[in-house]
């Protein structure tokens, strides 16, 4: 069930480089969202139409969290959002992490800067059943990292100038770590696809899961549009699209192509 | 109480002259559980071919000024799939349901037709005889009106459905297509489809749609489709249709005041969803204070 409504903003907090976090309080999307699943936010713009998805980052009782960069004028306008701003959006939207299914030795996050947001939500939800995973994040430079410090998580983060935490690429970072997660893992990961391609090219051994949440440019977020797609491709099936609004967010990585 | 019910001809009347377009509203049910479908007047499903189509390979979209670009290809399940699963869910509706057809060749038009005619609860065929994202078929019958009047009139022969055919505004003559469709039989013309698009990454030097061009909708294109329509209406006598960037109840009476019988919403539908109820509000009230009763009263009511 999706729900469009009002949301009031309670905070809207820079905590790096350009990037934001803010609260919103919608309660009826906070009472039935989970991990990954993203909300639209409507704009009041004649010129740029689409609404703008944005992945649930948590949620604190009726309130909701988003984390979010400053990368165009939507986000430059949001950044701007004070307490008490109303906004018109609709959600929860898309699937979600599914980690209950099976049981496993290692919990592993993997997040590329902004991507961040839908595993922060999972780590807490990971916590809430008492499982602390591994939260590798990593950014360009200190100043851009979402997170410093954690304690719900086993935080490792790198950068890619040094300038803080493992000296190289989120993925480099959690290969660096390989040997000590020997046993059945599951990898949830978010990030800028040219770091989903690096994981994807490293072959994993056989037992890691590895869940992906995409990113894609939506008109609807509903599955209306059909222009959100992936390309799947599944051992014995022909390839075929999904789309990532409604099939997704979250795939898994090894049957979605990412060179499109 | 204020009348929205609109008669298109032929036994085919409609609550009010809200339709779904087709291709921005799926097949229904994926918005089932946010907006009250049936009280739209009726919806057009996603374009409908014979067999399954994956669709064009991303970029499909694009978001420009007042309007985006698409290209998705007439991605869609094939009329197999869309009897089995489709089906049960459209048919239980008490808006009328006009299923949009696309084929690459006159006999699978016919085909699909011969299938679906066996199906009640269909109330008419809208045929896409203009989507510019297709190599085969699509917009190659809607831009010569010898061909379109062929296509339309052996349409017209096998089916006595209401039957509307979609036309492109990629045209230099469209009041000669209106004509030819007039000619060949068919109840009805929607119109417009798509305007041919592009835009272009200035940073990688790429289309920003993997097929380069793709079809223009949005706010951006509306004076267009109301000047095509009103070429359109001058040249022929039966009902058209009106789409093309129709997004506030406001836009709705412009169209109607051109001597749209109905319209469609289209993209608006993606950027808001609820767009169909805040309409029907706007509809109602603005005619209550024109003390107008019937909105049949302001078809074509604009001094042109």
């Amino acid at each position: 069930m999706k729900y469009c409504t009002t949301g009031v903003v309670q905070s809207n907090q820079q905590v790096a480089q350009a990037i934001f976090l803010t609260k919103i309080h919608t309660p009826i999307i906070a009472q039935n969202c989970s991990p990954a699943q993203f909300v639209n936010f409507y704009f009041p713009d004649s010129v740029k139409l689409f609404p703008r998805p944005f992945s649930i980052a948590g949620k604190e009782g009726e309130n909701i969290l988003i984390l979010y960069k400053i990368v165009g004028s939507q986000t430059a306008l949001m950044s701007q959002w004070s307490k008490g701003t109303e906004l018109k959006l609709l959600g929860p939207l898309g699937n979600s992490f599914k980690i209950t299914q099976r049981h496993y030795t290692n919990y592993i996050l993997l997040a590329g800067g902004v991507g961040a947001a839908p595993l922060l939500f999972l780590r807490d939800e990971l916590s809430a059943v008492g499982i602390k995973p591994y939260f590798f994040i990593g950014a360009r430079t200190n100043s851009e990292l979402p997170l410093n410090q954690d304690e719900k998580s086993h935080l490792l983060l790198s950068t890619d100038d040094g300038s803080a935490g493992f000296q190289g690429t989120v993925i480099a970072h959690f290969i660096h770590h390989l040997n000590q997660f020997a046993a059945p893992s599951i990898v949830c990961t978010c990030g800028p696809e040219v770091m989903l391609k690096a994981l994807k090219q490293y072959n994993l051994p056989e037992y890691f899961d590895v869940f992906v949440s995409l990113e894609r440019v939506m008109a609807c977020g509903l599955g209306l549009c059909q222009g959100c797609v992936v390309r799947m491709s599944k051992p014995d099936a022909e390839p075929y699209y999904s789309l990532v609004c409604k099939d997704g967010p979250v795939f898994n990585l090894k049957d979605v192509q990412l060179d499109d | 109480m204020i009348d929205l019910s609109v008669d298109l001809g032929k036994g085919l009347s409609l609550q009010n002259p809200i339709l779904a377009a087709s291709g921005t509203f799926g097949y229904g049910d994926e918005i089932a559980d946010l907006v009250e479908i049936e009280q739209f007047g009726g919806i057009v499903t996603k374009s409908l071919s014979w067999q399954p189509r994956v669709g064009n390979p991303p970029p499909r979209i694009v978001e420009t000024s007042a309007g985006m670009i698409n290209s998705i290809g007439l991605a869609n399940i094939g009329l197999d799939t869309f009897l089995k699963e489709k089906a049960p869910f459209l048919s239980r509706l008490k808006c009328k349901v006009i299923v949009n057809i696309a084929a690459s060749t006159k006999s699978e038009f016919i085909q699909v037709i011969c299938v679906l005619d066996r199906e009640k609860w269909i109330a008419g065929y809208e045929i896409n005889v203009s989507c510019p994202n297709v190599e085969e078929g699509g917009i190659a019958f809607g831009t010569n009106p010898k061909v379109l009047y062929r296509l339309s009139a052996e349409l017209r022969q096998k089916t006595d459905r209401f039957l509307i055919i979609k036309l492109t505004p990629n045209v230099t003559d469209i009041a000669s297509l209106a004509v030819a469709v007039q000619q060949s039989g068919a109840d009805a013309i929607s119109m417009i489809n798509t305007l041919y698009g592009a835009a272009i990454d200035i940073n990688t030097f790429r289309p920003k749609i993997s097929t380069v061009i793709g079809g223009l909708s949005g706010p951006a294109i509306k004076p267009v489709a109301l000047a095509l329509l009103i070429k359109a209406r001058k040249a022929v006598d039966i009902p058209i249709i009106g789409i093309g960037g129709i997004s506030c109840g406001a836009d709705v009476i412009e169209f109607m005041l051109a001597g749209a019988s109905a319209i469609q919403l289209g993209s608006v539908n993606f950027f808001n969803p609820l767009a169909m109820h805040e309409i029907l509000d706007f509809l109602q009230q603005y005619l209550a204070k024109q003390q107008i009763t019937s909105i049949r009263d302001i078809i074509g009511k604009a001094q042109l």
